[in-house]
């Protein structure tokens, strides 16, 4: 008999991460399919409002490996107390699921190597399917499996999906692109569910990594996600003068906010809050205009859903025009001026025509 | 600086050469057979971190290039040796033909394992790209270090050596983080990292000498060996040792390819187009 799906649950500051709650919306999903339950790991320290965050998100059981030292994400840590519990079982997960963030992408493939099993990178779809090998070298491998986990994920610069699939060996893993599932809809109080609590025996060779210093903005004092409109900046800019520029432009727009790219937040151009992308935020506005932003695929990841993308580059071939909608070649320090110019000027005339009216 | 001399390897891959359009399908999909062969552009900052981390070691620290994939993969390890790498290593076997990562980990395992054994000691340092532009998971790296049981430091973007330690700034969640982690490490390298500098003139030389030796004289400094030679499991390579298959394949070609481009015209000409041309746009802008 399969079993059961399990995500494993990011935290920072012992708080979840968006992409787990996304997770356990989804994997409640392959879990009615497989009618198998919806646990999940968690791993912390002081986890026990994440633990409720979970139970309301879905989770149907939960494994909680709370101790100091995983205060802090940490590969060797993080994998022992997964590979510790996961290798007593004698049934694994039958799907396990992480979040293809910089930490699940660091830990699902020791994780995956550990197990010697199959891992599935950055998914955007998940499903549960039939599928039968008919061919290859290896006969042990020919049948029919009526249950496996469907992971799509794009390749070759988003212009491919493949779907990729492993029935033979269980637990059957992908990490999944923050962003793409829907938040669930969260119960109002968590209902009671199992709690194990997962043995912690570190061994010396865990300690051979120590974090020095983590440098991170939690703070969020800007929401960049709700607004309709995005003036994004990066590199381009040349200078973190150029805010200025950005602004202006920004400023002629209602529900407006300033994105960046992660080259400028490094440069302390620009703050973390307003960062766009893979280790930023995924923003889906109305309008977003890219200026010097060469579109690397972290940053395209965060914004390419937008509705409508304006890029404004001076390269001809940058790969920020393969995936915009209008794409302007010059110098943003001519265009954005121009183009607030014509913006002001567009709205004064329709102003006059309504008073005149 | 630390003096002890280090046993540097990193790993590269060639992949199919994106940067011109031959054998890229107006959908953005690859013919393989057309297109030509690059190393992975990710795989050259990881190459430069190798050189780097050469000088941060004893006067005896060597850098080996490491590369699994079909012979016309021996031009990514002449590359390594222009660059400054000292040594290289191809495994080269059909048995190795669809390969996914945990497969490729495995085989890449044994290979560095091969090179362990020849050089009378395991390395201290492999560096890795962040990724490869055809499968794009960065998976193998981690999972080479879980076979190899190495401390493991993804998203490098900086990094100095001493006292059989390294301390490395990496990529995290919403920000960076300073870590030190003892040898052997693995490290996957950013590309944030500095680009890879040029040939060097004796690099380039010495790769001219070795092409124009004789076979045996070649294989010293670009040795090429099969699954039999490292001990390789052929039930846990290419298609049998892989747990994973591409099933299917849809093209979504739509993102993307579509861009009106506005160029080539005065500024005011080029704004005006976009301007009128998105009305979308004005019901946005504030009154
Ligand atoms: C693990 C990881 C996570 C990452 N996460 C993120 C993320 O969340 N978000 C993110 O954005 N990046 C992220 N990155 C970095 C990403 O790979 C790119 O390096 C980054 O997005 C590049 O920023 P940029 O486009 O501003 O700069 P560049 O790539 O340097 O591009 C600058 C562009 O400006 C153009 N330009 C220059 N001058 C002008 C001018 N006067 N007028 C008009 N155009 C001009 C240039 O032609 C160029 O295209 C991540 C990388 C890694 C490895
Ligand atoms: C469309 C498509 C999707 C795929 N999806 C998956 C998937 O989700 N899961 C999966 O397990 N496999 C997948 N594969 C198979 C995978 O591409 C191959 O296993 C490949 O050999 C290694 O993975 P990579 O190219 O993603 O390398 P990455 O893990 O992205 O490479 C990271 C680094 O490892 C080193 N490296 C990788 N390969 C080599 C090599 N041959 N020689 C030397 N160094 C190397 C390089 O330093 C490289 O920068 C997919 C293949 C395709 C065509």
């Amino acid at each position: 008999m399969a079993g059961e799906v399990m995500v494993v649950a990011e935290q920072v500051g012992s708080k979840v991460a968006p992409v787990t709650l996304e997770l356990l919306g989804e994997g409640k999903k392959l879990a009615l399919k497989l009618g198998q339950h919806l646990t999940c790991f968690v791993i912390g320290h002081n986890m026990q409002d994440a633990v409720q965050e979970v139970i309301k998100a879905g989770a149907q059981k939960v494994y909680l490996a709370d101790h100091q030292e995983l205060a802090e994400y940490k590969t060797l840590h993080y994998r022992r107390v997964i590979v510790d519990e996961l290798g007593k079982w004698t049934t694994p997960p039958h799907t396990l699921l992480m979040g293809s963030t910089t930490t699940g992408r660091d830990l699902a493939p020791r994780v995956a190597a550990f197990f010697e099993t199959g891992l599935t990178a950055d998914t955007i779809e998940l499903d549960i399917g039939p599928y039968e090998h008919t061919s290859g070298t290896d006969e042990t491998k020919l049948g029919y499996f009526p249950e496996c986990l469907y992971a799509s994920r794009p390749s070759f610069g988003e212009s491919l999906k493949a779907r990729i699939l492993g029935p033979w060996k269980d637990p059957q893993m992908a990490t999944i692109r923050p962003g793409v599932f829907p938040k669930p809809e969260m119960l109002d109080s968590a209902p009671e569910v199992e709690v194990v609590n997962v043995a912690c025996n570190f061994q010396g060779s865990d300690y051979r990594v120590e974090i020095k210093e983590t440098i991170r903005e939690l703070e969020t004092k800007v929401d960049i996600t709700a607004a309709d409109v995005i003036v994004a900046g990066g590199y381009g800019l040349g200078s973190g003068e150029g805010i200025d520029l950005l602004k202006q432009l920004a400023d002629c727009f209602e529900n407006s906010v300033i994105g960046a790219s992660r080259k400028i937040v490094d440069l302390s151009w620009i703050d973390y809050p307003h960062q766009v992308g893979q280790t930023g935020k995924t923003v889906r506005p109305k309008i977003y205009i890219a200026c010097g932003i060469s579109g690397a695929l972290q940053h395209r990841v965060g914004m390419q859903k937008s509705d409508h993308i304006i890029a404004i580059n001076k390269d001809p071939d940058a790969p920020i025009f393969s995936f915009a909608d209008h794409g302007i070649v010059g110098d943003l320090y001519q265009v954005i001026p121009e183009m607030i110019n014509q913006i002001k000027s567009k709205r004064n005339s329709e102003n006059k025509e309504l008073k005149n009216a | 600086m630390n003096n002890k001399d280090l046993d540097i390897y990193v790993l590269i891959k060639q992949v199919p050469d994106t940067r011109s359009k031959a054998g890229v399908n107006p959908d953005g999909t690859i013919d393989r057979a057309k297109a030509g062969k690059m190393l992975n552009p990710f795989d050259a900052y990881a190459l430069q971190a190798a050189l780097n981390a050469k000088k941060m070691g004893g006067p005896n620290s060597k850098v080996t290039a490491v590369t699994m994939g079909p012979p016309p993969a021996i031009d990514i390890l002449y590359q390594a040796l222009e660059h400054g790498a000292d040594n290289t290593l191809m495994l080269s076997d059909r048995r190795l033909a669809a390969s996914d990562t945990l497969a490729t980990s495995y085989a890449l395992c044994q290979t560095l394992e091969y090179a362990f054994k020849q050089n009378g000691r395991p390395g201290d340092l492999i560096f890795c790209g962040l990724q490869t532009t055809d499968g794009d998971t960065a998976q193998v790296g981690p999972e080479i270090s879980e076979r190899l049981d190495f401390t493991q430091i993804t998203y490098c973007e900086d990094f100095s050596i001493s006292d059989n330690e390294v301390h490395a700034k990496k990529i995290i969640e919403g920000g960076t983080q300073l870590v030190k982690a003892q040898l052997p490490s693995l490290i996957t390298i950013a590309n944030s990292y500095q680009k890879l500098k040029f040939k060097t003139l004796r690099g380039a030389q010495f790769v001219q000498d070795i092409k124009r030796s004789s076979k045996e004289e070649q294989a010293k400094f670009v040795e090429i060996i099969d699954l039999d030679a490292c001990h390789a499991e052929e039930l846990r390579c290419g298609l049998a040792g892989s747990p994973t298959i591409v099933s299917k394949t849809w093209k979504i070609g739509v993102v993307g390819g579509n861009c009106k481009m506005h160029q080539g015209k005065s500024v005011p000409d080029l704004v005006g187009e976009v301007v009128q041309g998105l009305p979308i746009l004005e019901e946005f802008v504030k009154i």
